[in-house]
């Protein structure tokens, strides 16, 4: 039985796919993007979390440590009068994650929806996902991912599931690996395999600005899906500006490499130029 | 919305231009004297000072409205003196303002009519009086015939101002309604707008307005068969009598500003089971959509085989953040009331009172708001006075349930021998007042008393506090708890943090503490079976707060659940305000395992969603079917809101009272207060501009 690190379960997930859906986020993610939203779910270990909005610098965190550096250990927690500080990434079993997920599975099977598996980058954690997979017989499963993955492990994990929401953030190799950290080779070979395949999928573009909002990286986004039988739909995601707020929260900065305030450019037409359909989430 | 409808909008909302006609305010003791003086029976002052109203009121007609009316007096005067109140009050209960209010009467029963039909029977009950030699009956229906008199010289001084100004739809409505029953879709909405303004300048407040699309829904067909009519053209009327309904709202009393209870229900199921929605039902939903006005406030009738589209059409209007559609579930509130022993017909045809209360059109005097238990009061003393003598979590229970008999004892003591003010008008129409010639304010046929339930969710996450620490874990000593509570957690922070944050909490699908709500709902239920008012009714226990959330909560010292000394509850049947609760599904399935059949007073489950939540069509849908699965699950009532710039300004202030307000930051959603406020006033900025 393998274990996993997970650092939230959200309810009525309303954007994640088809119908209500359970959202699990597990934690860690191979890819350092400028605009990364989530950087609680980038290392592969439990972080300690604090919302400083709503601190009143009591100090009685303060009072009961005796580290140089957080270790995590979670002493502080329960001196915070206003709830604001937690443990971020949370171990947990494939069969008791699964009992949670299946313990709710009737309400959400009954409004067209199931779960979806986020991140963090879920294939970081192949064999627990393959394993919680593989006890959700009967409900509805769903990825979100960056495609970041070796093909092998990409398809052992679609074929578990139902639905898949893939990442396709910037077509030039060079321009990918300056924003993201990583290459996309892997990610465009996955892709491939979604598009050759018999799985539902969408494709995803947070749209950024300066990074990747403009024609060319949508057509060449569209020129290598287009032809995907089993495509629903491009999902855009215009970039907001709050997607730094929870840096403050892990004790980091953000410090994206666009300029944040240019606004967006988002063109739907081009994708329906080549029969895609399209949303702006 | 067409031209002619966001002119008058702009008029009557944005600019306010027709409050330059309202006259000045009157002494309010302006006649309340004189009946003293004279000592005048309190049935005629009601018709004095109606009449005093009517008679001075002066006609404004515009010239591009249809639907006329408004009012110029601000404020109709007293009918007692404040000596005479005291005095009364030495005998009597008074309610709120001493007024009936908080009913739905049965506008049918003018309307369909016509004021020379119902001076007919008025005037065959009369005679029917005379012959027992009753003059107090035929002096009482000579009253309100002398009603009749003056509505119908004022509806005369409209039609003459409406021929003076050029205004021919108008002088037309008013040359034939209210003498004679309305012979369009426009006149019966004049008429009924009139009934409605004549309510109000009789003092009476609440005035809901009930089944609207039932009972208007013969004068919109009949329009549409004979080609008057289209459905453009009925949703223009539909908009602009809404419209009229936020004209004088201002000076209608309540609670504060909105307060008016001018809520409208639509749809539900009739009692062969079919559905009683219809294209008025929709038109009405559309004209709110379009209007986005807080009156009148939309109730949305459903039922297990509610379509989907509905809900979608409800949320759409759920999105614009004004806080309604409230839904009600006809699957559990008809059983409930049945169970209460209303007629069947009765209850499908129930609506909502100013709030939430569930009551009978025509035939309901129920006081459903008179007094509230608090529950957090009766485990609070259970706490201070048996805890430490308790040896298990039973024991302790016994005591909790027992404090609610007492509470609910004392509260049937206290609202005996109530005194409400006549109410001539409004007898007009509830069943039986003309034809036995009593005055609604002696009662009609359901005469039962409400009693809200304050601070659910405080006394069940207390109860699940005390069963887990004290009894079961041992970690926390009574004894040390009840010191804890006493001392407002000073010198015991670390207890109070596990309290308000580990411990089980109602609304996180956790049996744990649901078993406890289940218990302490129907221990509520219990308390009140078989027990009788001295107006011939029952009482009927409910899972609302109103303001009394407040009241019980200001001087209530700190909670085992966590909660500081004075810390308000959480308002009706909702959760926690500190707790961080897993989200809004969690939420639905922790309350509905009650038996909410047993605690139908009413009372909704409030969530607030972010508006970001509502962004597509698809989400709106998936909102919509979030709806549906409180009803499929038993839920009674819901209030569902989009949470608007107010709200999250107060969040930003108050976060401790916010603690699951949730927002959609960018492909992630996450706790408002937890954002640092910098991009609190972001999102802040973001709501603005979405409005």
């Amino acid at each position: 039985m393998s274990t996993g690190l997970i650092f939230d379960i959200k309810e009525f997930a309303v954007y994640d796919g088809p119908g209500i859906r359970q959202t699990i986020f597990l934690k860690g993610c191979p890819l350092r993007c400028s605009w990364c939203h989530n950087p609680e779910g980038q290392k592969m270990c439990p972080e300690l979390m604090v919302s400083k909005a709503s601190c009143i610098s009591c100090g009685r965190c303060k009072e009961v440590c005796d580290n140089e550096k957080c270790i995590t250990c979670g002493k502080c927690i329960h001196q915070c009068p206003l709830n604001l500080r937690k443990i971020c990434g949370q171990h947990i079993s494939a069969e008791e994650l699964a009992g949670y997920i299946k313990e709710k599975g009737g309400y959400y099977a009954a409004y067209g929806g199931g779960v979806t598996f986020s991140g963090g980058e879920p294939l970081m954690q192949p064999e627990f996902l393959l394993e919680t997979l593989y006890l959700l017989a009967g409900i509805h499963k769903a990825i979100e991912t960056s495609g970041y993955a070796n093909n092998e492990t990409f398809r052992s994990v679609i074929s578990m599931t139902d639905y898949v929401m893939m990442d396709i953030k910037l077509v030039d190799s060079h321009l990918h690996m300056k924003y993201t950290g990583v290459d996309n080779a892997i990610i465009l070979e996955n892709l491939a395999s979604l598009c050759s395949g018999n799985k539902k999928f969408s494709v995803r573009i947070p749209v950024i600005p300066g990074v990747n909002d403009n024609e060319s990286n949508f057509c060449d986004v569209a020129e290598l899906i287009k032809n995907a039988p089993m495509l629903e739909r491009v999902e855009l995601l215009p970039y907001h500006k709050t997607a730094g707020a929870k840096y403050e929260m892990v004790n980091r900065n953000y410090d994206p490499m666009f300029d944040v305030n240019r606004p967006v450019f988002i063109s739907q037409k081009i994708f329906s130029q080549y029969g895609i359909r399209s949303v702006v989430l | 919305m067409i031209e002619r409808i966001s002119s008058l909008r702009n008029f009557f909302i944005d600019e306010k231009k027709h409050r330059v006609y309202r006259q000045k305010p009157l002494d309010p003791m302006l006649l309340a004297s004189k009946f003293k003086r004279n000592n005048i029976p309190d049935i005629d002052r009601a018709v004095i000072r109606l009449k005093y109203m009517l008679d001075n009121e002066i006609a404004v007609v515009l010239k591009n409205e249809k639907i006329a009316l408004m009012r110029t007096i601000p404020n109709p005067p007293e009918i007692f003196t404040e000596d005479e109140i005291n005095t009364i009050k030495a005998t009597h209960h008074i309610h709120e303002r001493g007024e009936v209010c908080n009913i739905n009467v049965d506008y049918s029963l003018l309307l369909d009519k016509g004021f020379n039909e119902k001076r007919r029977e008025i005037t065959e009950s009369i005679k029917k009086f005379e012959k027992y030699g009753d003059v107090s009956s035929v002096h009482y229906l000579e009253q309100l015939l002398s009603i009749l008199d003056s509505v119908e010289a004022l509806s005369g001084r409209y039609k003459l101002e409406a021929e003076k100004v050029g205004n021919k739809v108008v002088a037309e409505s008013f040359s034939h309604i209210p003498a004679n029953p309305p012979a369009t879709f426009l006149q019966a909405l004049q008429m009924l707008r009139l009934l409605h303004f004549t309510m109000w300048c009789g003092n009476n407040y609440h005035n809901t307005l009930g089944r609207f699309d039932q009972y208007m829904f013969k004068y919109l067909k009949s329009d549409l068969d004979r080609g008057l009519l289209d459905y453009d053209g009925a949703l223009e009327l539909v908009e602009e009598f809404f419209l009229s309904l936020n004209r004088d709202s201002d000076l209608y009393p309540g609670m504060q500003q909105g307060d008016n209870g001018q809520s409208l229900v639509l749809g539900g199921l009739n009692e062969d089971g079919t559905d009683s929605y219809n294209m008025l039902s929709e038109i009405c939903l559309k004209a709110s959509l379009e209007l986005k006005l807080i009156d009148p406030k939309i109730n949305l009738r459903v039922s297990k085989n509610t379509p989907i589209e509905r809900y979608i059409l409800g949320t759409q209007l759920t999105k614009q953040g004004l806080g309604f559609p409230q839904y009600s579930n006809d699957d559990v509130v008809i059983d409930g009331l049945i169970n209460l022993g209303y007629d069947k017909s009765d209850a499908y045809n129930y609506v909502v009172a100013a709030c939430w209360e569930f009551i009978i059109p025509g035939r309901g005097m129920d006081i459903p708001n008179i007094d509230a238990l608090s529950f957090v009061k009766a485990v609070e003393d259970a706490a201070f006075d048996k805890l430490e003598s308790c040896k298990n979590f039973d024991e302790f229970f016994c005591f909790v349930k027992e404090n609610i008999n007492n509470q609910v004892n004392k509260i049937c003591n206290d609202t005996k021998n109530v005194y409400i003010f006549p109410a001539p008008f409004i007898s007009l129409m509830m069943e039986g007042c003309v034809e036995n010639a009593k005055d609604i304010s002696y009662g009609n046929r359901y005469n039962n008393f409400g009693i809200h339930g304050t601070g659910i969710s405080t006394a069940v996450d207390s109860l699940a506090a005390i069963k887990k620490y004290v009894f079961e874990t041992n970690e926390i000593s009574s004894k040390t708890l009840i010191a804890a509570l006493k001392n407002n957690f000073t010198g015991y922070e670390e207890i109070r943090n596990k309290l308000r944050y580990s411990a089980p909490k109602f609304g996180n699908d956790d049996e744990y503490a649901d078993s406890i709500a289940v218990l302490l709902l129907n221990s509520f239920a219990e308390s009140l079976e078989n027990k009788k008012n001295d107006r011939g009714g029952i009482y009927r226990p409910g899972t609302g707060s109103a303001m009394y959330y407040i009241w019980h909560s200001k001087d209530m010292p700190a909670t085992p659940d966590g909660r500081d000394k004075g810390e308000e509850f959480p308002a009706n049947y909702s959760p926690s305000m500190f707790a961080r609760l897993n989200g809004p599904v969690s939420i639905i399935r922790s309350f509905t395992k009650p038996d909410l059949k047993k605690v139908i007073n009413g009372g909704p489950l409030t969530l607030e969603l972010h508006n970001t939540v509502f962004r597509t069509p698809e989400a709106v849908s998936k909102v919509a079917l979030l709806v549906k699965s409180f009803m499929d699950l038993g839920g009674h009532q819901l209030q569902l809101n989009s949470v608007n710039r107010d709200i999250l300004l107060d969040a930003q202030k108050n976060p401790e009272k916010h603690r699951n307000l949730i927002v959609r930051v960018w492909g992630w959603s996450g706790y408002f207060t937890e954002l640092s406020e910098e991009y609190q006033d972001h999102i802040i900025k973001r709501t603005e501009l979405s409005l």
